[in-house]
């Protein structure tokens, strides 16, 4: 009883000291905001459904069966041609100076490679240093050639591919960019509660008020828990505003939303024990500040906000299925894409509660050492 | 009469001349004075930050070994090593369907097999099944090979095979779409030996130039940001920490200038930015097995080059007399801007409107640019002109601006 009590005026400490610094108020709640609308930026440029790639062709053949699929490529609502060209070598120079981003050359022979053996192949050399653009290149160019058989194949005697895929993603979601908020949210979620953990221990050791508080008569559990407990409050405001920002973006949320803000919740624990062990050793605020985003941005990959960890190598894997942020991503996207229930995520937020449970004895004894 | 008076002219000149030269003289041992001066100054303060890096274990800590090592093992463990043939779906537990059971979908089963992007097909799931499994995190897709899959192939026609892919898992489903179209293109059932065949795609496309690893495009990203990470929070957090402690305020003071004090910090810190690229370059490459397509010297001079505009942009910062929780800030919204519009993400010519302007201003993008074409492409550093005098443009102005704000606190300073 005396334990939740001090823990409750702690943590009502906590909101009332947060709530008398006005620029520590304005930017917990700012950042999540600015982070996503950047990566709503990138969402929308990798889901956008047309580019300007700048590519240019050298038609070598200039024949009709050519000059179809030249016309095609131009065409292409990802590729623009800038340039037709006379010779390879121009074509492959544009590339390697950077002018442009690809290059498609149709060799000599081209359609009569076609009518004769019914097959023939162009050239494609692309910017490959760059990251996104060159994978796009080939499928548009891909594309165009496979419709140029679909098209005029009968012109040409030509048929299409055997095999064709046809894709049901089981969520029955558009397939749009936005896979990656409920990743998103997890990030801010530990982002938020490094902010915290910055604001609850670290500063409080530099204005030197952390070791009359340990010499109060309230126990050192009681401090840890009570500063949680703010976490979580201040957690939850946090993934009310990104909820009520996904929906404005028309995002459909299909599960439960108190299992949202309970995964989020127990992201932020989590992340504030970490932060806890951390701070007993890193006094300095904006030292762990930079430690904690240097940390942050690896975990982009690694804790599955942009990409699934099964498709990381298998290092990478492994350490993804050590990290308990996983755990917690996985579970959020679980329950906003596929609708499922506490059973499904259970074992995932169980991960989250042991790895807290771990850390809180830790940071415990090692502040208790470095008093 | 005539022959005196030439003669005393002649020695006026002379006197002159030598007068002259005694002047040049001293203007020069001045300018040498000064620059020997200049040397001197520069020397202590870089020497002096060297001493105050050497007594804080967290900061040696953090610049020297957190941040290079993290970032390289972080890559080497998302992408693998540069070396071997990374496939993102070969090890993805997928269940494969077969209800045609004939010897075409047989061979299909053999073709994904063996193309080394499938080694996790899961055989004996039921298509109603493997629906319900789909999103539990035991199979994460089903590539389902119809009824009549034969039969449509022997008419000459394009059969289908179906892909249920677990969408809430990001990337999961566009990456093994992408591979099973790829693979499947070539697919052809008359022959038997099926990774020998270019198969029945009528035109091919070849892909010509080097085809570069995800761990050496990587490369380039780390080499950046690795750079940008510390330096900025080396000179900014660095200067903003002094001007808390007020030793800011005596050093701008004092008779070193400011122009030492900051060819100083940036002596200092271009030290630490070459450890931590060799730091990252000796990772990747004896670890990951990366190879640079430049030489050392190169590669070292393009990371100096991002460092110094990072540098010159924590100048500018700290002269803006901001604190360190704003430095650190500053810092989070630098790193983020940056990879959302420098092209470490998404290629900024991908980008449009208002943002593909910002990915223009950024004189980091340039820098990674640079990066870009040496370390993978090969081209030599003097080649990149255009992106050489941006940055150099922009460090240039970062400096100069720094500068005469640190100059007018002076100013305001002595008064």
């Amino acid at each position: 009883m005396r334990l939740a009590h001090d823990s409750f005026a702690i943590a009502s400490k906590e909101i009332r000291q947060l709530g008398r610094d006005p620029v520590s108020l304005i930017l917990t709640f700012m950042f999540p905001i600015v982070l996503i609308g950047i990566f709503i930026v990138i969402a929308a440029a990798f889901s956008a459904p047309s580019y300007n790639i700048s590519v240019v062709v050298a038609d070598l053949d200039t024949s009709p069966a050519s000059k179809i699929l030249v016309d095609k490529i131009a065409t292409s609502s990802i590729v623009r041609v800038t340039q037709l060209l006379p010779s390879e070598d121009q074509a492959l120079r544009l590339v390697e100076t950077g002018d442009v981003m690809g290059a498609v050359i149709i060799p000599q022979g081209f359609q009569e490679s076609l009518l004769t053996t019914g097959r023939a192949f162009i050239v494609l050399q692309a910017d490959n240093s760059k990251i996104t653009a060159p994978t796009l290149i080939q499928a548009a160019v891909n594309r165009e050639a496979q419709s140029l058989a679909s098209t005029s194949g009968a012109q040409f005697g030509i048929k299409q591919v055997a095999v064709d895929v046809i894709v049901r993603p089981i969520s029955g979601r558009p397939p749009t960019g936005d896979t990656i908020l409920p990743g998103f949210l997890g990030m801010i979620a530990i982002l938020g509660a490094f902010d915290d953990i910055v604001n609850a221990i670290t500063r409080e050791r530099e204005r030197g008020t952390f070791p009359r508080l340990l010499l109060s008569p309230v126990n050192i559990v009681s401090i840890y828990t009570g500063k949680m407990v703010a976490t979580v409050l201040l957690t939850a405001v946090r993934t009310t505003l990104m909820l009520i920002i996904f929906v404005l973006m028309g995002l459909a949320i299909r599960g439960n939303i108190l299992l949202v803000y309970l995964t989020t919740s127990l992201i932020a624990v989590f992340t504030l024990s970490l932060g806890l062990v951390l701070s007993a050793r890193i006094r300095g605020s904006s030292t762990l500040t930079v430690l904690e985003i240097a940390l942050t941005f690896p975990l982009f990959q690694l804790a599955g906000v942009f990409q699934s960890p099964e498709l990381l190598a298998s290092g990478g894997r492994a350490i993804a299925r050590i990290l308990p942020w996983t755990y917690g991503n996985e579970a959020l996207r679980r329950v906003i894409y596929l609708g499922m229930g506490l059973d499904a995520i259970a074992g995932d937020l169980l991960i989250l509660l042991l790895s807290s449970l771990v850390m809180i004895p830790i940071a415990t004894t090692l502040s208790k050492r470095t008093m | 009469m005539e022959r005196r008076r030439s003669t005393a002219f002649s020695n006026q000149l002379r006197k002159e001349s030598k007068s002259d030269r005694n002047r040049g003289r001293a203007i020069d041992r001045e300018y040498a004075r000064l620059r020997l001066k200049l040397l001197r100054d520069v020397v202590a303060v870089a020497g002096n930050e060297f001493r105050q890096f050497r007594r804080n274990r967290t900061a040696i800590l953090i610049s020297l070994v957190i941040l290079p090592l993290f970032f390289t093992f972080s890559l080497g463990a998302g992408t693998g090593s540069a070396t071997t043939r990374f496939s993102p779906t070969a090890s993805i537990p997928i269940a494969f369907i077969d209800n045609d059971l004939s010897s075409d979908s047989s061979k299909l089963l053999q073709v994904l097999r063996s193309s080394g992007d499938f080694n996790n097909l899961v055989l004996g799931y039921r298509e109603d099944n493997a629906l319900t499994a789909l999103g539990t995190g035991r199979i994460y897709a089903a590539i389902v090979v119809p009824e009549g899959f034969q039969s449509t192939l022997v008419n000459n026609m394009t059969s289908n095979v179906v892909l249920y892919a677990d969408d809430g898992e990001p990337g999961v489903a566009d990456q093994i779409s992408a591979t099973l179209r790829r693979d499947v293109q070539d697919f052809n059932p008359k022959v038997e030996v099926q990774v020998e065949t270019r198969g029945l795609a009528q035109v091919e496309v070849i892909q010509k130039g080097t085809l570069f690893s995800g761990f050496n495009i990587g490369l380039v990203i780390v080499l950046g940001i690795v750079q940008i990470f510390a330096t900025f929070y080396e000179i900014a957090g660095g200067m903003s920490r002094e001007r808390e402690e007020g030793t800011l305020a005596r050093l701008l003071v004092s008779p070193t200038g400011i122009a030492s004090i900051m060819l100083g910090k940036t002596l200092f810190d271009s030290v630490l930015a070459t450890i931590r690229t060799l730091t990252v370059l000796g990772l990747a490459i004896f670890i990951y097995g990366a190879r640079p397509n430049t030489d050392l010297g190169t590669l070292l001079a393009a990371s100096l080059i991002v460092a110094l505009v990072t540098m010159g942009f924590g100048f500018l910062v700290s002269a803006m007399r901001v604190g360190p929780r704003a430095v650190v800030i500053v810092e989070f919204f630098l790193v983020l801007f940056l990879f959302a519009f420098s092209g470490l993400i998404i290629d900024r010519e991908l980008l449009r409107g208002i943002s593909q302007e910002v990915t223009y201003v950024l004189p980091w993008a340039y820098g990674f640019e640079i990066l870009r074409r040496t370390v993978l492409i090969g081209r030599p550093l003097i080649s990149l002109t255009s992106d050489l005098q941006i940055i150099f443009a922009a460090t240039i102005v970062f400096y100069v601006v720094s500068y005469a704000i640190f100059a007018l606190a002076r100013e305001r300073i002595s008064f």
